[in-house]
């Protein structure tokens, strides 16, 4: 309706313009005709219909008093100070009159008088006719809703001859203040171009009245010539081969690998090649459209994945877009829309979809389908993470264009990723059929299911997951894993879910997903936090792990002392024994009688079950010794921390405490044997010449002993307070400190390790452990001396006694000796002292060199620092007087061998 | 298998200090003064089976046996809270009730007599226990009893257990009060012949130091036995709680002793103890250090033994050597830098003629008993300066010998019967043996001592010396 009266008004307002008299309106260069003036009439109405619906923006500001003042000043320049002056008064009247039929908008009108008026003085200035003054002012005043109005009466309609007016510049005018730029250009062209009109007329701008245009069209016109085909034709076949279609002209060619213009048709050189180039994208979309019909008809599912599958979505949604765009383009190359009004202009230079306006179209999309293109041939081998992390690696773009694309890619891609890396986290499921995920899982038996179970595949990780992060995602699922199978716990489920909420509240809002790196680390941190903290848990609370820790600590390294020594006493007569008489099974009653027998028994009876005796495979001549050892048996789930490896490594320790242990226990019962309340203390107290020999044994016996006794409780010593107790305060520190069960292991470890390190049974202590452990024997070859000299001393020390004690104590200690005691004491100082002697200056030079040896070879290791046990073996800096002693004169002392003489008289074999 | 020790505690000084051991080992313990372990004794990891035997399963007894030729101390006991502690058949009491007389040759000789009766007790409490480590004597050097019939029991002990350990706790008097004892010299000379030749340990407590640290240290002007006893069941009970209380090394006594005791004869050990305080002195709780427990233990003020010797003399003493035990909550790791500590600055002498360190054995402490101190340390250590107090001991005979004084006493018994004095002459020349071998332990040429001194004395005799010596000459 109200459109009509519009229409109508400026049908009113046309005919006012172009009164189509008797008089022909001169139109152009164009030949006139009859029905010109009507023909006129017709465009100008549409033109100006068309220009009222295009709502151009106004940049005028609706102000009245600004435009009266515009107006005054305007008159006021023009020298026309009385008109200035009349028409203030005239402002004025109108606008104190008020009431009914007074104006309302006065700016509108004020606006249009001046606009008329700008017009008159452009017409008088320019002479020739122009359109622009009807665009600028008709736009500027029907979009601000001002009535469409008259000119003036004052100028004539026909504007046909006012005198110049030079000093008025066309950049002063309205119309290139406010008219588009569009316009402006035009106008430009057409005050320069435009033909004069005879006739004084106005004319309407047209585009062939466009030396531009004009130019342009003459350009088409020759490359029409030179072509067997029209642009649109062409562009029709772009159109088709951008869709991987052969069109009529142009198609696939197979040696230039491209679309192209057939050769035989005749085309400028310049078309060929801008078709060439928008056929690209053509090319480029078959790649990609093969790659996911192959992906997605042909192959099996196994071959693409998931996250294969999800490429092939994202790049159909984006072609679904190209289409979308091809369907547009098609639908303008079809409908093509002229750029201007103008009848006679039947050819198609004016078609909206030109080439050159294609490479516009198509710039973008090219990009895209380039990219995609790229992608589809990196990615054609590769699934899963690895997929995702090449297609991340083009994401490293600088532009911007570049990485929106691919990030809206990357977030389709990889969402089956994230899917499963939320499914492992929080549930410890791999979800995965295809191989596809960084996680893998093997079939491995319980115990071995934390170390072995799972594996990161870094094939499969994604460049945007950093390595820390795969790792702790990893070892979380491996965490819910381990509770499910390992330990039968539920509870991980309990944490899990806090975590989801814990980092649902921290990701403010971010959805898992590519890009959003840090909700996936919020996650996998909440989910990893707590779920290992609970793992944690449970393993020192219900499976007891420092409990079990600290009885290992107890029985495999001796730390109980009075079960040890127990056992020791138990087991010690039968470990003498050859190896392959000991029953294990007599051995096992053995331990328990040792448990029973001291405090262990207090202990909980879940330590005391596992703790068991172990006979290591024995060789010949073995010994019970060689092959005695304890073990502690660690059930599931201790298992993972308590591996054989582990247990392995506590059993050589074991063995060699247990080594050590022996070797004290036979000092100390040799120092039984020559304890002071024996019999040779009243023999010693002898003023018997024959016994000097003796004497000089026995003290070489107890020095000796005494040195060894010294060696072996520093030893001890060392061994309790550096080694053992050292490392363990060190452990049950970092064992308070374990997040996850990997530290836990890792402290464990390390513990253990430097128990070895320290104890001297590491690698690369080799040297030194076997100097300790020949000290070992050695020691054990003294003790085996040892009782067989005071054993011997003692028989012959009874015969002699036994005269002494008949008579009783009563009976003052007489001083007769007896003559079968005078034979004895010399059959004791015969052969059999004389080689005793000599057995014992052996071990005692083996001995002294062997230690040596250990000693200087401890400030020497590198690995391990021993200053502590080089300062206890020589606190009182007796070997390094020794030592001193030795380089300066060649005989020390108390290393002189005692050299024995056979004695002249007879000795009674038996003794020997 | 607990290394059952078995307790003797024989005369008046015995079974006094014998009594606050057992106190102390029952407040260590847990365990009532009825014997019964308290509702609160739960801790465990301590072993009470080495100086005590179940009744049942609640019920403690100690393996000890009170034996006095008189009544009086006895009696007291048996009339104290403690009376329910001990084993009734275990007390041993002379039927005469006479006691000794501070005469060593009664003792000796009440003790042949009532040999049988003892033995048993001894053998069925030996019977009883698994795997018997030894005896611990407890007992004066001075008087008649703990000195005499102590003397005979070594002697027994030593033929009839002869591969078990013998420690003795062995009171030496106080020689600033002479009133005590006269004839003290005597008894202890010929006490001083069996702890040489017939126990395997013994632990000197010498009264003199005893008083003087209870004067000096503890600031009370006249120390009552009581006084003095507690200090002396602390160093007991210090010195068995690595066996009480076991952990890697020094579970059993053997080992304890056989670490101290390198050369047989050379088996008295000194003791000190750091921080002493007397009992319920309130002290506020101080900061105590390892290296202080370990430097304090190493100073002349807080050892158990009066040192006679003089300065030239002092500097000349080592220690053949030292187990600290110390108590409390104690960083291992503090004790490697006190060791260190010690033999930078020298605090310690040791022996040239063989190895030597100090011994660190740290060892829990009863959570039953409140102490006012964080750490504390006892040492026990095997040091040259001993023989001063036995050579002070043969010259207090001597001048007594001389005189002729008190001998009667003693020859009315067999040992000294026909004015048979030999049995002292005997134990002079093994005591001054002593005091020769300590001294020739603070050279370096130790080792030779023994073959030299038998050498000359050898030849002297003119016996198979000729032979004897060229055999000792390097071929
Ligand atoms: N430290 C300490 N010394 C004591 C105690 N009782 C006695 N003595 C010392 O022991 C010596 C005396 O020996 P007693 O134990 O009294 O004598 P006994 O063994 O009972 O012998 P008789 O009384 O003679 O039968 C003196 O040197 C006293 O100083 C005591 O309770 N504590
Ligand atoms: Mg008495």
């Amino acid at each position: 309706m109200e459109g009509d009266v519009v229409s109508d008004l400026v049908w009113q307002l046309a005919v006012r313009i172009f009164p189509s008299g008797g008089r022909s309106v001169e139109n152009g260069g164009h030949g006139g005709q009859k029905k010109q003036g009507d023909a006129t009439l017709q465009r100008a109405h549409q033109y100006a219909m068309r220009i009222i619906g295009s709502r151009i923006a106004p940049s005028l500001a609706n102000d009245e008093a600004a435009m009266a003042e515009a107006i005054k000043r305007q008159l006021v320049q023009e020298n026309r100070s009385a008109d200035a002056l009349s028409f203030a008064d005239l402002h004025r009247r109108i606008s104190s009159y008020s009431g009914p039929g007074s104006i309302e908008n006065r700016w509108a009108l004020l606006y249009l008088l001046r606009a008329i008026a700008e017009d008159q003085r452009r017409e008088r200035a320019e002479t020739r006719g122009t359109a622009i003054p009807y665009t600028s002012t008709l736009s500027g005043a029907a979009a601000h809703g001002g009535l469409p109005s008259f000119p003036s009466n004052t100028t004539h309609p026909k504007l046909p001859s006012f005198s110049p007016e030079p000093e008025v510049s066309p950049g002063r005018s309205y119309s290139s203040r406010n008219g588009t730029p569009q316009n402006q250009s035009w106008s430009q062209s057409s005050r320069a171009q435009s033909p004069s009109s005879p006739g004084g007329v106005l004319i309407l701008t047209k585009d062939d009245g466009n030396a531009k245009a004009a130019a342009m069209r003459e350009y088409l016109e020759i490359v029409q010539s030179e072509s067997d085909i029209s642009e649109m034709a062409i562009v029709r076949d772009v159109l088709y081969a951008c869709q991987g279609i052969d069109g009529r002209y142009v198609k696939f060619n197979k040696d230039a690998d491209g679309y192209m213009i057939d050769e035989s048709i005749k085309v400028p050189k310049s078309t060929r090649t801008l078709v060439r180039r928008l056929c690209e994208v053509g090319w480029l979309y078959l790649r990609v459209k093969n790659h996911i019909s192959e992906s997605l008809e042909n192959g099996p599912l196994e071959a693409i994945g998931t996250v294969g599958q999800a490429f092939c979505a994202a790049l159909q949604e984006e072609l679904a877009d190209y289409y979308r765009l091809m369907a547009v383009l098609e639908g303008q190359a079809h409908h093509s829309i002229p750029l201007m009004v103008g009848a006679d202009s039947a050819n198609s230079v004016g078609n909206y979809l030109s080439l050159r306006r294609l490479v516009v179209w198509l710039g973008e999309p090219l990009v895209r389908m380039r990219l995609m293109a790229v992608l589809v041939d990196d990615c054609k081998t590769l699934r899963g993470g690895a997929m995702a992390g090449a297609i991340h690696m083009h994401a490293q773009h600088g532009d911007p264009l570049v990485r929106a694309f691919l990030r809206r890619l990357l977030r389709q891609v990889c969402s089956p990723l994230f899917e499963m890396v939320r499914r492992w986290v929080l549930e410890g499921e791999i979800d995965d059929y295809y191989g596809e995920f960084f996680v893998s899982a093997q079939s491995v038996k319980a115990e071995a299911l934390w170390r072995e179970g799972y594996q990161l595949q870094t094939a499969m990780l994604p460049s945007f997951i950093p390595e820390p992060l795969a790792q702790r995602i990893l070892r979380t699922g491996k965490s819910i894993n381990f509770l499910r199978v390992c330990c039968s716990d539920q509870g991980w489920a309990q944490a899990a879910s806090e975590a989801v909420a814990a980092a649902g509240a921290s990701a403010s809002g971010g959805i898992l997903g590519y890009g959003e790196i840090e909700v996936l680390e919020a996650l996998v941190a909440e989910a990893a936090g707590r779920i290992d903290k609970h793992l944690i848990q449970i393993m020192y609370k219900r499976y007891r792990f420092p409990e079990h820790c600290l009885a290992i600590k107890r029985y495999l390294l001796l730390g109980q002392g009075d079960f040890i020594q127990c056992l020791m006493d138990l087991v010690g007569p039968e470990l003498a024994q050859p190896a392959n008489t000991l029953s294990s099974f007599k051995l096992s009653g053995t331990l328990e009688s040792a448990v029973r027998a001291s405090n262990a028994q207090y202990d909980d009876g879940d330590v005391l079950d596992r703790l068991r005796v172990r006979m290591m495979p024995h060789n010949d001549g073995d010994r019970g010794w060689d092959v005695f050892s304890l073990e502690y048996a660690a059930k599931e789930p201790l298992t993972t921390l308590f591996t054989e490896e582990v247990m392995g490594k506590y059993l050589k320790v074991f063995n060699f405490l247990w080594r050590l242990k022996r070797v004290e226990h036979a000092l100390c019962a040799t120092w039984q044997t020559m304890k002071p309340n024996c019999m040779i203390a009243r023999l010693w107290s002898n003023k018997e010449g024959g016994q000097s020999q003796l004497t000089a044994v026995l003290k070489r016996c107890q020095t000796l002993r005494n040195e060894m006794n010294h060696f072996v409780t520093n030893l001890q010593y060392y061994i309790m307070f550096e080694v053992l107790e050292y490392s363990w305060s060190n452990f049950l520190e970092e064992m308070e400190e374990a997040h996850d069960l990997d530290e836990l292991i890792a402290a464990h470890d390390k513990y253990l390790g430097s128990i070895l390190e320290k104890a001297l049974l590491g690698e690369r202590s080799q040297l030194l452990c076997k100097t300790l452990f020949s000290l070992f024997d050695l020691i054990l070859r003294f003790r085996g001396l040892a009782d067989r000299l005071y054993e011997n001393a003692r028989e012959v020390q009874t015969r002699g006694d036994s005269s002494l004690r008949s008579k009783g104590r009563s009976d003052s200690l007489t001083k007769s000796r007896p003559g079968q005691r005078k034979l004895s004491t010399a059959q004791l100082s015969g052969d059999f002292l004389g080689t005793l002697g000599e057995e014992m200056d052996g071990v005692a030079v083996e001995y002294s060199s062997l230690l040596e040896g250990f000693i200087a070879q401890l400030p020497v290791q590198q690995h391990v620092d021993l200053k502590f046990l080089s300062f206890r073996l020589d606190f009182s800096e007796f070997y390094t007087r020794q030592h001193m002693g030795m380089s300066t004169t060649p005989i020390r002392l108390h290393r002189t061998p005692i050299k024995m003489q056979k004695p002249s008289f007879g000795a009674e074999p038996g003794l020997v | 298998m607990p290394r059952e020790i078995i307790t003797l505690q024989v005369g008046q000084c015995g079974n006094q200090i014998g009594m606050e051991f057992w106190k102390q080992l029952c407040l260590e313990h847990g365990i009532s003064k009825d014997g019964i372990l308290e509702d609160f004794a739960t801790q465990g990891g301590d072993r009470k089976d080495v100086f005590f035997y179940q009744a049942d399963d609640e019920h403690y007894i100690p393996r000890a046996l009170l034996i006095d030729l008189e009544p009086r101390v006895i009696n007291s006991i048996q009339n104290s809270e403690y009376r329910n502690l001990y084993n009734h058949e275990n007390v041993f009491v002379a039927d005469h009730g006479g006691g000794a007389g501070n005469n060593w040759a009664s003792g000796y000789h009440q003790g042949e007599q009532v040999e049988e009766d003892i033995m048993d007790m001894i053998d069925r409490e030996a019977d009883g226990s698994d795997s018997l480590e030894g005896f611990v004597l407890c007992h004066s050097i001075a008087g008649g009893t703990g000195s005499g019939m102590g003397s005979y029991l070594l002697e027994a002990l030593n033929d009839r257990y002869s591969k078990k350990l013998v420690q003795t706790y062995s009171v030496f008097p106080n020689q600033m009060e002479t009133s005590d004892v006269v004839v003290q010299p005597y008894n202890s000379l010929l006490t001083l012949k069996r702890l040489t030749l017939n126990a395997d340990c013994v632990v000197v407590l010498d009264n003199t130091a005893l008083n003087r640290i209870a004067v000096d240290r503890l600031h009370i002007p006249n120390p009552t036995f009581a006084q003095t006893n507690s200090l002396v069941s602390t160093v007991m009970s210090a010195s068995t709680t690595t066996l009480r209380y076991p952990g890697y090394m020094n579970n059993d006594l053997v080992g304890l002793v056989a670490s101290l005791i390198p050369t047989p004869r050379c088996h008295f050990l000194m003791t000190g103890y750091t921080p002493l305080t007397v009992e319920r002195q309130a002290n506020a709780i101080r900061k105590t250090t390892v290296l202080d427990v370990m430097r304090r233990l190493l100073q002349a003020k807080n050892i158990m033994v009066s040192s006679y010797a003089r300065t030239k003399e002092a500097s000349q003493a080592k220690y053949i050597s030292i187990l600290n035990i110390i108590q409390g909550e104690v960083d291992p790791t503090q004790v490697h830098k006190s060791l260190q500590r010690i033999r930078e600055r020298k605090l310690a002498n040791f022996i040239e003629w063989g190895p030597a360190s100090i011994q660190v054995a740290l060892s829990r402490k009863s959570p039953y008993v409140q102490t006012a101190h964080r750490v504390s340390g006892l040492m026990l250590a095997s040091h040259t300066s001993i023989r001063h107090l036995f050579s002070k001991c043969i010259s207090q005979y001597e001048k007594l010998r001389k005189k002729q004084a008190f001998l009667d006493n003693y020859r009315k018994f067999p040992m000294f019967a026909d004015n048979d004095l030999s049995e002292f002459d005997e134990s002079r020349e093994i005591v001054q043996n002593l005091v020769d071998e300590y001294k020739a332990c603070e050279s370096a040429d130790y080792i030779k001592w023994g073959m030299e001194d038998r050498g000359k004395q050898v030849s002297g005799e003119g016996n198979t010396s000729g032979t004897v010596d060229s055999r000792v000459a390097p071929s």
